[in-house]
Order: structure tokens, then C-alpha cells, then sequence
């Protein structure tokens, strides 16, 4: 249950972190859509498990939150990204980028430079 | 950083107690609507829709989880909770909390006090600076002046000659400092200058003048004695003890450079010695002045100070850092045999070959001068071996309560587990309640610890008014005993649930503890019995130091107590010369019998019972001279002396009025003398005798007394001689006699008609009324001054005594806490049988069995245990070389009585259960 969670974790946060940053000030539903929407039906996560998430992010100060009117003027909690949300955003996008690019060569590399 | 603030967020959120709550509720309402409104839309009908949405949130409580272990801190969290529940299970089963919170209380407070008391009795270092580097010449506690060494050649105090030259060529000490060896038979009486009280007779101690800066102490006012206070002929300076100071005279600085008369002598006080400090050695009655060696031959007359080869002195010096202590011992013996040969005393034929044999052994001297009886330490050891085994009953007690408590909890464990409690959290709950456990009978254990060490310290020094010992518990032995039953109770209070919680859950659905579980396991039912065992060793020797102290009490001292009062006074001090003191001795006897009631006015050098002692060679005139004359106690009484304390005269005549300074020189002797002198048969009256066979005819034996004890109970077989008050060998040169000593008197003893209550004030004031210096330097009625002998067998009987009850009841409670569960745990089985018949009596009867079986199994294991010990302990005791039958009956059937109660509640109880309602229990 440890290790799932916390690698689940990080990319998600992730996620939400890209969400904000591409789509603004979004509700936590708002979220939760936007994410199932991109990976499509790839990522099955209980939309409930954003909500803790949520919360450590802002308690980290990535992201900060505050009532705001939904669609049909109902109260709903926006979450919005903070600089210091969008400087982690950036180095966190830049160390998966870095990931992937040596994962890549590793894989590409298997049959002829490992002679 | 991230880290950081989140930590900060985490412990503000606890504090103020948010939970979250509301706002996830909020948020998954409105998130759920939002959803609910998506599926509406792609068509799903209302109830559908709310469905599904909620299907999607997921399960509800463990996103509420999740969210609550961000808030605050859930570790913490857990744990109160956690608290909070063991709080309430302890609260559920009162008899057994209370039986084990009692039990840590009693084992941790005993030990932490006994540990405390002995630690400080034995092996406690001066409150002095870098208490390792110090050594003291000598390892005995011979006192106190006397001329003379060991039989094995060990000498363990010096006269000032030895010291002054010890001190001059031993560079190796960096400072060695001298103390009077027999400062507590010989108290000073001081006055304030100006002041209205009556002097008081106080103990003063004579010390070098580097005495403070040997031991590295510094004054708390003032400054202590310097090298240049103890120089003949330097003005009269004295330190006065920091207790002295705060409860005399209320820590008032003006004490520091008043004048104080010590023995009529005007005294400046110059400062006070530091708070703690109690002298070098441990004492009921610590010093209550300082002062300089060289001020002692004007201020209390003392004749063996200058120019003699008397010992009195103890030595302790500060070793130079790198110093060998083997060499430095060598150094010392072969400069101590040179200044003694110089001396010229060892100059015979035989003088070579006994002044090899003279050395020194050096020893640590941070303890300061090891002043106890000797035998003492291994009694103190004893008891710590006691309570040792105290700690171990108590151990245990707890060990098999948790135990008991831990199978009956069998049952709650599997429910726990089948309802989904994880094993860890399981065992952690345990835990807690047994931590809590702990630490609250732990904390019991702290009070009574204080308390236990304050009554031993009232009774290890009886009537002391201050106790030269820091009463609070030491924290090491706190912690080992409270480390103990820490151990002792997470092990037994987790380990069988632990075990029990492997079990299927299966089991407790299946039915419940229905199943005879046959009463009590192996392992508790070998606690019960090692705990009786133990017991009753400890209870037999309580025992036996109670009958060793009643033998010591009922010797036949063969004196009289009835309506004895014994005023001890000090005339030298008074300021009288020796010359004089024939006067005063007649004063006396007519003031103090012009006291209503007083009969008898017995004028002494000492006392009986009173641990003094005086010697003096004997040599009987006509009789062949031998090797080394035996020496025989002597003191110097008036005519009424015999009379007054009680002892008879068995042959001849005691003193008379007539034995004047002018007249025959005569002395009474007693049986043991006869024996040892004269053969069976042979008349002693009208022989003669002195200190050697020169002075053989110095005293004429004119009647023989019986033998009395003197110097302590259990040393009754030595030889004494009483001569008249004023009269001196006749061999003694008449001017010497401003040297004797022997001239004083030390005490007046009163026989009166009926008891006096007010004696006290009474010979206050007669003493008073001759001379105001003339102080009381102590009051006892005949039967204290006994009794206060034997204080050490007390003490050592009341505290196994008190052990052996802590013992007894300790294994009661285990006894009966472990039955008392069994009842509960078998209340169905009872239940069933009292169904079929089985009448109530019965089942009282096979309770009682099984805790009497335990009990018996304990005696069997504790009497050969017992035999044993007493073969350890028959040194320590006053003719007991085995057990007594009596002793051994005594605590069996103590014991046994406890168990049968222990037994008989739970008995009752188990009499008393309701067939239908036992069977009705899950």
C-alpha cells in the first residue's frame, strides 16, 4: 500500500499541478475530469483520492485555494497555482523530461551498444 | 523547507484541533453534485446518477482517512487515542489495576529508598572536588587516642609528630591534611559573645589548616581555616558548619567575624564551610566548628597535641596527578618506620623486628574516613541483596497479573482481528496500557520512595536533628527499577496477546470460552510459588534478627535502670584545672542531693553502656612479670558510684567516703580481674598492683564487683578496676597531675526514689548554679543510654522486618489477584458444575485448594531456601547458628494464613455465582 501510493502520488500531483497550470483556476471536480479526460481511460483513480492530494499540495504551497461561484452561481472551492506551484511545476517537468529521455536511450539502446 | 512547513502546518492544525472535516464534507457534496449532473446529462436516471458519482468518489472512509492523516499529526493522534481507550480498559477492571499499580509502587518505591540509604551509607563520595584523587593513610577505624598499632602491623592514625613529617617530605601529596580521629567523645561548649543563651555542648573537630583547600572547598561565607590560622600563638579562628549556621542562627552574616567562646576562650569565626559539607567522615552528630590543630592544647587542654607519641590523628592527602599510588604507599611506610625509629621507642631488642612489621595501606579517600562498626558494610549489603528480591516478587506480581489479564483478553484480540485491526495496531493498544501502567505505578513508586527514604534515614539516625545525607532518592536506581517494571510489563502484557492473536478468528465465532480453559497455566502457577518461596525466606529472617535483637536486649547487663538519670558533663571545658576539680566533685554530691528524690549521686569517668572505654596495663605485685601486661578498663568513681548504677558488691567493700587524696591508695575489682589474675581460691583482697612491675604497688585490691557490661552488651567479659575520684597511682609523680586527664569526671549518675520527669532541667540548673560553664553535655535516663546501643541491631530488625511484610504482602496480592481472575475466567465452567449439582461449599473448597497448593509448593521451595540463607546471615546474628524452630513455625504459618485469605475472597465469590447468570456470560 506504501510504495503504490506514494509513486501514484507523485505523477498525479503532477497532473494537477500541469491542469492548473494550463487551464487556470479550476473546482476539484474540475480537476478530477480534466485528468480522466487527458489519459483517457488508461488512469482509473477514485476521483475521491484527489481531495487529500489536494489538500497536502496547498499545505506544501504549490497550489492555494479559495470560495469561488461554479456554473449556477453555486460555492464551490477553486484551487489555483502559486509561483512557487509553477517554479516546482517547471523543475518537476524538466526531471521527468531528463527520466524519459535516458529511459528512452536505454531501451533504444539494447541490442547494439550493449555488445 | 517543504518539509519544514508542512511539519509546522501539521502540529498548528492539532493544536487547534481541525480536522478537516467540514470542509471535505463540503467539497464531496459539491463534488458529487457536479458529477451527479454529468451523468444526468448523459442520461442516467436521478438515482442512477447519484449512484454512480459516488461510485466514482470511491470509498468514502478511507478518502476521509487519507485526508485526516494530512491534516494533523496522526501519530500523535493515535497515541491519545490510544491512551484514551487503555485508560478506560484499566478504569473497567479496578482490582486488577489497583493490585498492579500497588505492586510497582511497593517494588520500585522499597528498592529506590533501601537502594538510596545504603548507596549513601556505603558508597557515597564527599561533596568535595575530584573526590578520586584523594587518599587516606590508613584503612582501619581505630580511634582515638592511644599509643599502639595492629597486631598485623596496620596503622591507621598518627600522632603530630608523624604527620608534621610526613607532610614536610612526601612532595607527592600536593596537600595532606590532618583531622582529629576522636572528635564525638570530646564536644567543646560554645557561647555567642553577647549573647543571653546557656552555653552548649557542641561537636568541634580539630583539622590542619589546609584542610578545606585539601579537600578543595570553598567558604559560603567568610573564608575557611588557612595554613597561617594553624600556627602556634596565631589568634584563635574558627569555621562554623553550614547547618550550624542556617538552623542556629538563621543564616545571618553577622555570624562571620563574631566572637565565639569555646570553652570560655574568645574564638573569631571567619567564615562558614559549604553548604553539604558534613565533615570527613558520616556521623549521626557531624562537626559543628572547624579548628586549627595548634589552637587545641590552650582551648581544650589536650596533653597529646605537642611533643608526644600519642596517636590521634587521621590523615588524608591529595595525590599529585601521575603519581603511583603503589610507590607513593611505599614512600610513606619507609619514611613513617624511619620517623618512628628516630624516636628511639624502637630501639629493643625485639623493637627491629615490630617496626618492620608497621606499614600504612593507603586508601581512596574521596568516601572520606569509613567511621562504621566494622561488619556494617556486609549487614547494609545484606539488605540490599533483600531488597533486591523485593523488586523481584514485585516483578513477578506484575508479570503474572499481565498474564492472567492477557488470556482472559483472548477472546476481545480474535473479535479485534476479525473486524479487521491490524496486528500491529493490536499490539500497539497493548502497549500503551502497559506503558500506562507503568508509568503511573511508576509514579507512585517516585512518592513512596521519598517517603521510604526519609523514615529509613529517621531510622538508620535516631534523634539526630540534622542527616548528614542528601535524602533524595538516586536517579540511577530510580531508573533501573522503574526500567525494570517497564520491562517487565510491555513483555508481559504484550507477549500473550501477541500469541493469543495468531489465533483464527474462527474460534470466538465459533463460540465462546465455553471451553474449560483449565485454570491457571504452568508459568503463572511457578510465579505464584516462587514468589511465596521467596517470602518466606525473607519473613524467616525477619525473624530471626527480631530474636537476635531481643537476645542483645535481654543480656543480663546486671545493672539497674529503674529511675537512673545520667547527666554527662566535661569540667576541663568548665575551665576547671585539675587541681580543683576535688572541690567541684563535692559541690556536687551535696547540690545534687538536695534535689527532691535523688538518693543516689554517683560521680565517673564513664559510664556503662555508653561506648567508652579506658585502658591501663596491669601488672599484680608478686606475680611473675609477663611478656606484654594485659590491660584491663579503669575508671575513677566516688563512693556512691556502685550504688547508683546498680552494681554489687560481692566480696570485701566497695568506695568509701574515707578514700581521700591522703588516704591508702585502694581499688575495687571485678570477678573477670579475679579470674584472670588470681588462682581459684587464692584471696585478692589485700594484694597490690600498678601499671607494670616497677609500679606494682600503687593500688591495694580492698573488694571485688561483679562483672558489669560497659563499653556495649555483647563485651562483657573484660576486666575493670575502679579507684577513688581524687586518689593517683601511687607510683605518679604529684606534679603530673596537671596533665591527668583521668582527673575529669565525665558523668554524674542520679538514682532517685521515683521517676522525675524534669530531671533534665533540674541538673541544668544545679550544674548552672555552680558554675554557668558548666553545661549539660548530655542528658539520658539510664535506660536510653542502653537502649542506644543497640540501635544498629534495631535498625537491621526493623527493616528486614519491614521487608518481610512488603514481602508477604506482595505475594498475597499476587496470590490472590491470579485466583481472583481464574474465578473470573471460569465463572461458565463453575456455572456448569454448580448446575449439575455441585454444591457451593464445594466449589468454594476447590478454589481454596488450588491456591493453597501454590502456597504449599512456595513452602517447599522457601524452607530449605531459608536453611540455607541462615547459614549465610548466622554471622551477622547474636548466637543463632541455625534456624530457630520457633522462627521457621512463625512464618510458615504466616504464610499460609495469608494464602488461605488471598484464597478465600475469590472463594466466596465463586460460592456466591449464580448458575444462570454464569451461564449466560459470553
Amino acid at each position: 500500500m506504501g510504495d503504490k501510493t506514494d509513486v501514484m502520488q507523485g505523477t498525479l500531483a503532477l497532473m494537477v499541478l500541469r491542469t492548473l497550470d494550463v487551464l487556470g483556476p479550476l473546482h476539484g471536480w474540475g480537476i478530477a475530469r480534466r485528468i480522466e479526460q487527458i489519459s483517457g481511460d488508461l488512469l482509473s483513480v477514485n476521483q475521491g483520492t484527489l481531495y487529500p492530494l489536494l489538500l497536502r499540495l496547498e499545505q506544501e504551497g504549490s497550489i492555494e485555494s479559495d470560495w469561488g461561484a461554479s456554473e449556477k452561481n453555486r460555492r464551490a472551492r477553486f484551487y489555483k497555482l502559486t509561483r512557487s506551484g509553477r517554479r516546482q511545476l517547471h523543475s518537476e517537468v524538466q526531471d521527468w523530461q531528463q527520466t524519459t529521455k535516458i529511459m528512452a536511450r536505454f531501451l533504444a539502446a539494447r541490442a547494439e551498444e550493449l555488445q | 523547507m517543504k518539509l519544514l512547513r508542512r511539519m509546522w502546518t501539521r502540529v498548528l492544525n492539532f493544536a487547534a484541533g481541525r480536522s478537516g472535516e467540514q470542509r471535505l464534507r463540503e467539497e464531496m457534496e459539491e463534488h458529487v453534485r457536479m458529477q451527479m449532473q454529468e451523468n444526468l446529462r448523459a442520461g442516467m436516471t436521478p438515482v442512477e446518477a447519484r449512484r454512480q458519482a459516488l461510485i466514482r468518489w470511491g470509498a468514502t472512509n478511507a478518502v476521509r482517512e487519507h485526508y485526516h492523516a494530512e491534516m494533523g499529526l496522526p501519530v500523535l493522534e493515535t497515541m491519545l487515542q490510544d491512551v484514551q481507550f487503555a485508560t478506560r480498559m484499566l478504569r473497567k477492571s479496578p482490582v486488577f489495576t489497583g493490585v498492579a499499580m500497588l505492586t510497582l509502587a511497593l517494588g520500585i518505591g522499597a528498592n529506590a529508598a533501601i537502594f538510596t540509604l545504603i548507596n549513601a551509607l556505603l558508597l557515597n563520595n564527599l561533596p568535595v572536588a575530584d573526590p578520586k584523587t584523594l587518599a587516606r593513610l590508613g584503612n582501619n577505624n581505630d580511634c582515638c587516642v592511644g599509643i599502639g598499632y595492629r597486631d598485623n602491623g596496620e596503622v591507621s592514625y598518627f600522632s603530630t609528630d608523624t604527620y608534621e613529617y610526613l607532610r614536610k617530605n612526601v612532595p607527592e601529596f600536593e596537600d595532606l591534611a590532618a583531622m582529629q580521629a576522636g572528635f564525638t567523645y570530646r564536644p567543646v561548649v560554645v557561647r555567642m559573645e553577647g549573647s543571653s543563651d546557656a552555653p552548649r555542648s557542641v561537636m568541634g573537630e580539630f583539622v590542619s589548616g589546609n584542610y578545606f583547600r585539601t579537600f578543595g572547598l570553598h567558604a559560603a561565607a567568610g573564608r575557611v581555616l588557612e595554613d597561617r590560622d594553624d600556627i602556634a600563638g596565631a589568634p584563635f579562628t574558627a569555621v562554623m558548619s553550614y547547618e550550624t549556621w542556617q538552623t542556629r542562627f538563621n543564616g545571618d552574616p553577622a555570624v562571620v567575624g563574631s566572637t565565639l567562646r569555646v570553652n570560655t576562650k574568645p574564638v573569631t569565626v571567619v567564615g562558614i564551610a559549604p553548604k553539604g559539607f558534613y565533615g570527613d567522615r558520616l556521623v549521626a552528630t557531624p562537626p559543628d566548628y572547624y579548628l586549627p590543630i595548634e589552637s587545641m592544647p590552650p582551648i581544650a587542654s589536650a596533653p597529646y597535641v605537642h611533643n608526644t607519641p600519642v596517636q590521634w590523628l587521621y590523615i588524608i592527602g591529595r595525590v599529585r596527578p601521575g603519581t603511583q599510588w603503589g610507590v607513593l604507599q611505599e614512600k610513606a611506610n619507609t619514611l613513617l618506620r624511619h620517623q618512628l625509629a628516630a624516636t628511639g621507642r624502637f630501639s629493643d631488642k625485639d623493637g627491629a623486628e615490630r617496626l618492620r612489621k608497621i606499614h600504612i595501606v593507603l586508601t581512596p579517600g574521596g568516601g572520606g574516613i569509613q567511621a562504621m562498626q566494622e561488619g556494617y558494610d556486609r549487614q547494609l549489603r545484606m539488605l540490599m541483596a533483600a531488597s533486591g528480591l523485593v523488586l523481584l516478587i514485585a516483578c513477578a506480581n506484575l508479570a503474572n497479573l499481565l498474564l492472567v489479564r492477557g488470556m482472559s483478553r483472548k477472546s476481545e484480540m480474535n473479535v479485534r482481528t476479525a473486524l479487521g485491526a491490524m496486528r500491529g495496531r493490536i499490539v500497539r493498544q497493548l502497549l500503551t496500557e502497559s506503558l500506562l501502567l507503568a508509568i503511573v505505578g511508576g509514579t507512585a513508586g517516585l512518592a513512596l520512595a521519598y517517603a521510604g527514604t526519609q523514615m529509613l534515614l529517621a531510622m538508620a539516625f535516631p534523634g539526630a536533628e540534622s542527616v548528614p545525607i542528601n535524602a533524595n532518592p538516586s536517579p540511577a536506581v530510580l531508573g533501573f527499577a522503574f526500567g525494570l517494571s517497564l520491562v517487565t510489563g510491555v513483555l508481559f502484557g504484550v507477549a500473550p496477546a501477541w500469541i493469543a492473536s495468531k489465533a483464527t478468528p474462527a474460534d470466538v465465532l465459533r463460540g465462546g470460552p465455553r471451553s474449560v480453559a483449565g485454570g491457571t497455566t504452568l508459568l503463572q502457577s511457578s510465579l505464584v510459588v516462587l514468589q511465596a518461596g521467596l517470602s518466606l525466606v525473607l519473613l524467616v529472617c525477619a525473624g530471626l534478627f527480631g530474636k537476635s535483637l531481643s537476645k542483645l536486649e535481654h543480656i543480663d547487663l546486671k545493672l539497674d535502670p529503674v529511675n537512673r538519670y545520667i547527666v554527662h558533663i566535661n569540667p576541663q571545658t568548665a575551665g576547671y584545672p585539675q587541681r580543683q576539680v576535688g572541690e567541684l566533685y563535692r559541690t556536687i554530691e551535696e547540690r545534687f542531693h538536695a534535689l527532691p528524690g535523688v538518693e543516689k549521686v554517683g560521680i565517673t569517668s564513664y559510664t556503662p553502656m555508653e561506648d567508652n572505654n579506658n585502658g591501663w596495663s596491669v601488672a599484680i605485685q608478686g606475680k611473675p612479670e609477663q611478656e606484654h601486661n594485659p590491660i584491663s578498663s579503669y575508671l575513677k568513681v566516688n563512693a556512691e558510684y556502685f550504688d547508683s548504677v546498680g552494681t554489687h558488691v560481692v566480696q570485701g567493700r566497695g568506695i568509701l567516703p574515707t578514700d581521700t587524696v591522703s588516704a591508702p591508695h585502694v581499688a575495687v575489682v571485678n570477678q573477670e580481674f579475679v579470674q584472670h589474675f588470681f588462682k581459684p581460691g587464692e584471696n585478692p583482697i589485700g594484694q597490690h598492683f600498678g601499671g607494670d612491675v616497677k609500679s606494682a604497688g600503687d593500688w591495694e585490691i580492698v573488694g571485688v564487683v561483679e562483672d558489669t557490661a560497659y563499653e556495649s552488651a555483647t563485651l562483657n567479659d573484660h576486666m575493670m578496676y575502679f579507684v577513688p575520684t581524687l586518689q593517683r597511682p601511687l607510683s605518679a609523680a604529684p606534679d603530673s597531675i596537671d596533665q591527668d586527664e583521668n582527673m575529669y569526671a565525665g558523668a554524674i549518675v542520679l538514682k532517685t526514689n521515683r521517676p522525675v520527669p524534669d530531671m533534665e532541667e533540674l541538673a541544668r540548673k544545679t550544674l548552672a548554679g555552680i558554675n554557668p560553664n558548666l553545661s549539660v553535655v548530655r542528658f539520658q535516663t539510664f535506660s536510653a543510654q542502653i537502649a542506644d546501643q543497640f540501635s544498629q541491631p534495631r535498625l537491621l530488625s526493623r527493616i528486614t522486618a519491614l521487608f518481610g511484610g512488603l514481602a508477604l504482602m506482595l505475594a498475597t496480592l499476587g496470590l490472590y489477584g491470579v485466583t481472583a481472575y481464574g474465578v473470573a475466567r471460569r465463572t461458565a465452567e463453575i456455572g456448569i458444575r454448580m448446575a449439575l449439582g455441585a454444591a457451593r461449599t464445594k466449589v468454594a473448597a476447590m478454589v481454596m485448594r488450588g491456591a493453597m497448593v501454590q502456597a504449599l509448593a512456595g513452602l517447599v521451595l522457601g524452607v530449605p531456601t531459608a536453611m540455607l540463607c541462615t547459614k549465610y546471615l548466622s554471622s551477622q546474628l547474636y548466637e543463632i547458628k541455625s534456624v530457630d524452630a520457633w522462627v521457621l513455625a512463625g512464618s510458615v504459618a504466616v504464610l499460609t494464613l495469608a494464602a488461605a485469605v488471598a484464597g478465600w475472597v475469590p472463594a466466596r465469590r465463586a460460592a456466591s455465582i449464580n448458575p444462570v447468570q454464569a451461564l449466560r456470560v459470553e
